[in-house]
């Protein structure tokens, strides 16, 4: 093959290297793998999925069945790229596919030999014996596309947010008068391409627009579009549209790696995707060589490809004669044309006649013979039993005619132009416009055969469906076109129908009888062509998809060796490294720490909300359980919010600043809800009144200091001015003062942990020193494994408990609905709804403590409850479960049933997956401390 | 439906908004409220709230089948343009 320089519109005179299969071939600038290796003269790119046959190239866009390229060789290879968008860069390995060893000698081709075996459905009925299992990892081997990567090393795919007026789909003829009239009209334009230029078809067919010629006519409407403000995306396709959003994936490369996801928004759509050729059937159709005719006419007018020396072009249309006369002017021989019509009349015709091309009219290829690649055809007159004529050739180009992209139907709603809308001719679509003219279509679906021959017709390439399996499809009794469809798998794959659909249905309705109308084509489903998952997903990935929040105290944390976690979208320490070797273990020696000594933990993540206005008071009254109203300045009081239902939504203190603020804590998961619960009701029974709601979470640090040692440490690291005011303060109190810097800081005597304890709510700016200093006193951390044993020790609440199923009687807060003071019952959100039956039934599980019976057992939290260990109705499960240090055993929460709840009765914890049976004894909820003297102190 | 007019906002991106409810259309107290629903094909009273903008909570009435919002408005029932004693006016 000579090396000289091709010259199309698509490559510059560029050129470099590339490796397909091991071997070096040249290409140029702009080529893809396609064109450069037509152009290198490989025929066969690749084997079929279920035969193994060698294929070649079939057409040149998205609809390319066959000739799938895997880039690359290491665990980050990318399978499944269509050779005809694939640009090539310089160094770049591709291979084919479905091929072991090599292209050339595959040893699954024997599988051809027993095509009669594998025809549709065949693995319902065959692969029976002994089992599916005995050929199921050979099965796995063979099927499929190409081999999946193993790693990624392609980059985030970058996001764009457009909006319109219209966005058009198609850049071709009627897609830009489309475009041309909506952006004269005054409307806001995105023009969608998915080739790498506009134009369409103007590009490589010689004809004239308003007196201009193509080329100069569609360069100057891009010229208005784009002084007009109309967007032009090339390179671009529109994966799916629906209720006024379009997803739309721009990949220059042709392959992943440098992609753009679009979100375009406009209400109006015009379908402008135009038509795509089909082929005929006949014997052997499929071999190497043997490509649409409009493919070849690109790989020319593109890249300067010439396909052949000796071509057969076989249609049923007049285009055939302008691509002949075409393709000759560009230098491929033409050796016959193959016109199924008998009498066809076209001043093209005549032309090749002239030229002396001989043009067979009435006549049909019968056959394609070859091995690797065609090497001559068999030519017969229609519906004639002579002899066929034997005629050599080196490529043969079939047309049946176009199809209106059906996948366009994904894209909803739109209304379509030109060839999407059935109009094959430019006089049709602009108006003063001379082209090929009418192509005179006569409907022309597959060459006659034998029965048997017919199993070599094939109809779809892509997953080897032959007219021979049509035809057993429809004696099996599948007759609608979706049933036909799974059953042969007709249309499946990555072409989707493209190209061989709408040829499938009408062989379909001529092998029964019926109309191509009545038997339809198969519904179309997004996306409209492959997009990678990771383009989907766009820049939502990693950090950017769960971001995760950081304390003003985290680098603090990490510095003593913190093992942080991610909870509630927030870093945490779940323990320090140091103090044992696991979580448990650690959590264990810091627990024991602070009950002993005291210890630091890092509380800001808690949520925070204010409160404020002169109706707030009330307003808190309503929502919450717990009274607000009767708190005093300076106190804080531990509230419930109830949902409309009676389940319990969050727990928490209400802290009352003056007589219109408040500040009320949520836990940390339950912010989000708990503020839009309490707006919600603002903005609508509250309506008119002055309530102000503000989300100060992040406003301020809170170091908690807990233990017998909290008050003494704090009184040393604060001074003197605090000394006198921290002794004074009683439980669930809190000051308002400075820190040593100037800061504000705020002090509340509360607890999670069961020991004396603070909180010191801080600026930002002071919790690393204040925690510094607070640590220099000999305080350590501790961190969420030790904070959850203390609380369970203490029998108090967390969102495992609080589960949303729970009402303020379950969880034994039944001492906040007590009636008003002057009698009446409480009348807070939710309250109305306690009074259900189904709540006060006899065997509704209630929070009660849970101990192992023998004194020693462990068990877990989540394990189920039930009476007996045979027993299969469950009375409840085991909410939390730790170790305790301080009573050497395993202590826990349960939601038992009340009429097993009592005190001394025993159930029995079911844990098949993780520890088998533990004989629980139930207990009181608070285990360490009941009294709470250490509270208190 | 994947654009959404906000009273105060104006036009917004779906993602923006949280659906909260759907309301039921039987007559009674606080447990049918609650609990007794009937919903139809055709229409939908719901509650959703511009969680990531104005936080404002809307009443919209849409229809469910075909996805088309047909009244989007204030749950307090105000004009987006009262003075302070509703919720001001944002533009």
């Amino acid at each position: 093959m000579s090396r000289a320089l091709r010259s199309g519109r698509r490559i510059t005179a560029e050129t470099f290297e590339f490796r397909f299969d091991g071997r070096s071939y040249a290409a140029q600038r702009g080529d893809t793998a396609a064109s450069a290796l037509s152009a290198a003269g490989v025929r066969a790119l690749g084997r079929s999925i279920k035969y193994r046959r060698l294929r070649g190239l079939l057409a040149l866009g998205p609809e390319e069945p066959n000739a799938l390229l895997t880039v690359g060789d290491g665990p980050d290879r990318i399978p499944n790229v269509p050779a005809p968008l694939l640009r090539v860069t310089p160094g770049m390995r591709l291979y084919s596919q479905n091929r072991w060893p090599s292209l050339r000698f595959d040893i699954a081709a024997v599988l051809q030999l027993g095509a009669g075996f594998w025809g549709a459905g065949f693995y319902y009925k065959t692969f029976l014996w002994p089992s599916w299992k005995f050929y199921e990892g050979l099965i796995r081997r063979l099927a499929g596309l190409g081999p999946a990567p193993l790693a990624s090393s392609l980059p985030i795919a970058k996001v764009r947010h457009l909006d319109a007026d219209v966005l058009i789909a198609g850049a071709g003829a009627a897609g830009l008068c489309a475009a041309l009239e909506a952006a004269r009209a005054g409307e806001r334009v995105i023009l969608c391409e998915a080739q790498p230029q506009a134009g369409g078809e103007l590009c490589f067919e010689s004809a004239t627009l308003g007196g201009l010629p193509a080329p100069e006519w569609v360069g100057g409407v891009l010229a208005e579009l784009e002084a007009r403000g109309a967007t032009i995306l090339t390179d671009t396709t529109i994966v799916s549209a629906s209720d006024g959003v379009a997803i739309a994936h721009t990949a220059p490369a042709g392959m992943p790696g440098s992609d753009t996801l679009l979100r375009l928004y406009a209400p109006r759509l015009v379908n402008a995707m135009g038509a795509i050729e089909r082929g005929i059937a006949f014997i052997g159709n499929d071999l190497p060589g043997i490509m649409l005719c409009g493919a070849a006419e690109r790989l020319l007018a593109d890249y300067g490809v010439g396909v052949g020396r000796r071509v057969v072009l076989f249609g049923n249309h007049d285009r055939l004669y302008h691509s002949a006369l075409r393709l000759r002017a560009g230098g491929v021989g033409v050796a016959l044309v193959v016109d199924v019509r008998a009498a066809p009349a076209s001043a093209a015709r005549a032309e090749l006649l002239a030229a002396g091309v001989e043009c067979l009219a009435g006549h049909a290829v019968l056959r394609a013979v070859g091995g690797s690649a065609v090497r001559a055809v068999q030519v017969a007159p229609v519906g004639s039993t002579r002899a066929p004529r034997h005629i050599a050739c080196d490529a043969v180009l079939v047309s049946g005619g176009w199809s209106p992209a059906l996948r366009a139907t994904v894209l909803q709603p739109w209304q379509s132009c030109g060839a999407a809308a059935g109009k094959l001719t430019l006089a049709a679509i602009v108006g003063d416009a001379a082209g090929d003219g009418e192509p005179q279509v006569q409907p022309y679906w597959r060459s006659p055969a034998s029965f048997s021959q017919e199993k070599r017709q094939f109809v779809d390439l892509q997953n080897d469906v032959t007219v021979a399996d049509l035809r057993q499809a429809l004696a099996e009794g599948f007759r609608e076109i979706e049933h036909v469809k799974r059953y042969t798998t007709l249309g499946v794959g990555t072409e989707q129908g493209r190209t061989g659909g709408v040829l499938g249905a009408a062989i379909l309705a001529e092998l029964s009888g019926t109309a191509l109308a009545t038997v339809g084509v198969t519904r179309a489903r997004g996306p409209y062509q492959p997009v990678p998952m990771g383009v989907l997903a766009g820049t939502r990935v990693g950090a950017q998809l769960r971001p995760a929040r950081r304390t003003p105290l985290h680098d603090l944390h990490a510095a003593a060796g913190g093992r942080m976690e991610l909870m509630s979208g927030w870093l945490r320490p779940r323990y320090y490294a140091g103090n044992g070797a696991d979580a448990t273990a650690a959590g264990i020696a810091e627990a024991t720490r602070v009950r002993a000594h005291g210890g630091l933990c890092d509380g800001s993540t808690l949520g925070k909300l204010c409160i404020a206005g002169p109706d707030a008071a009330a307003f808190l009254d309503r929502l919450y359980l717990g009274r607000a109203s009767a708190i005093a300045p300076g106190r804080a009081r531990y509230a419930a919010l109830l949902r409309e239902d009676g389940m319990v939504l969050d727990d928490g203190l209400m802290l009352r600043e003056s007589a219109t603020r408040f500040l009320a804590t949520t836990s940390s998961s339950h912010l989000a809800p708990v503020l839009a619960h309490l707006e919600f009701h603002r903005d609508t029974e509250w309506r008119g009144r002055r309530i102000a709601l503000t989300d100060v979470t992040e406003c301020s640090a809170v170091i908690i200091v807990a233990g017998p040692a909290s008050r003494s440490m704090l009184q040393e690291v604060l001074g003197e001015a605090w000394r006198e005011p921290l002794a004074a303060l009683r439980h669930m109190g809190f000051l308002d003062g400075a820190a040593a810097d100037g800061n504000a800081l705020r002090v509340l005597r509360a607890s999670f942990t069961g020991e004396l304890a603070y909180e010191l709510h801080c600026r930002s700016a002071s919790a690393a020193s204040l925690w510094a200093a607070l640590a220099a006193t000999g305080l350590a951390p501790f961190g969420l494994e030790a904070l959850d044993i203390l609380r369970v020790e203490k029998g108090y609440l967390t969102s495992s408990e609080l589960n949303g199923q729970v009402t303020p009687q379950d969880a034994g807060l039944g001492a906040m609905l007590r009636p008003t003071a002057d009698g009446a019952p409480p009348d807070s959100i939710g309250c109305a709804l306690l009074g259900r039956e189904a709540l006060h039934a006899a065997d509704r599980p209630v929070l009660v403590g849970v101990r192992a019976a023998d004194g020693r057992a462990a068990f877990l939290g989540g394990a189920q409850v039930t009476a007996t260990p045979r027993d299969t109705r469950s009375l409840g499960y085991v909410t939390s479960a730790v170790f305790s240090p301080a009573l050497g055993e395993f202590v826990g929460l349960a939601l038992v049933a009340r009429d097993h709840a009592n005190p001394g009765n025993e159930v029995v914890a079911r844990d098949p997956l993780r520890g088998g049976d533990t004989w629980l004894r139930i207990v009181p909820c608070v285990h360490v401390d009941p009294d709470g003297a250490r509270l208190k102190a | 439906m994947s654009l959404f007019t906000c009273p105060f906002c104006g036009l917004r991106n779906l993602e923006e908004f949280a659906f909260h409810k759907t309301l039921p259309n039987v007559p009674g107290g606080v447990f049918e409220a609650t609990f007794l629903r009937r919903d139809t094909p055709e229409s939908s009273e719901e509650h959703w709230q511009h969680r990531y903008g104005c936080r404002a909570w809307l009443r919209v009435s849409r229809n469910p089948s075909s996805g088309d919002v047909l009244e989007v408005e204030l749950l307090t029932g105000m004009a987006a343009s009262d003075g302070p004693a509703g919720r001001g006016s944002a533009r």
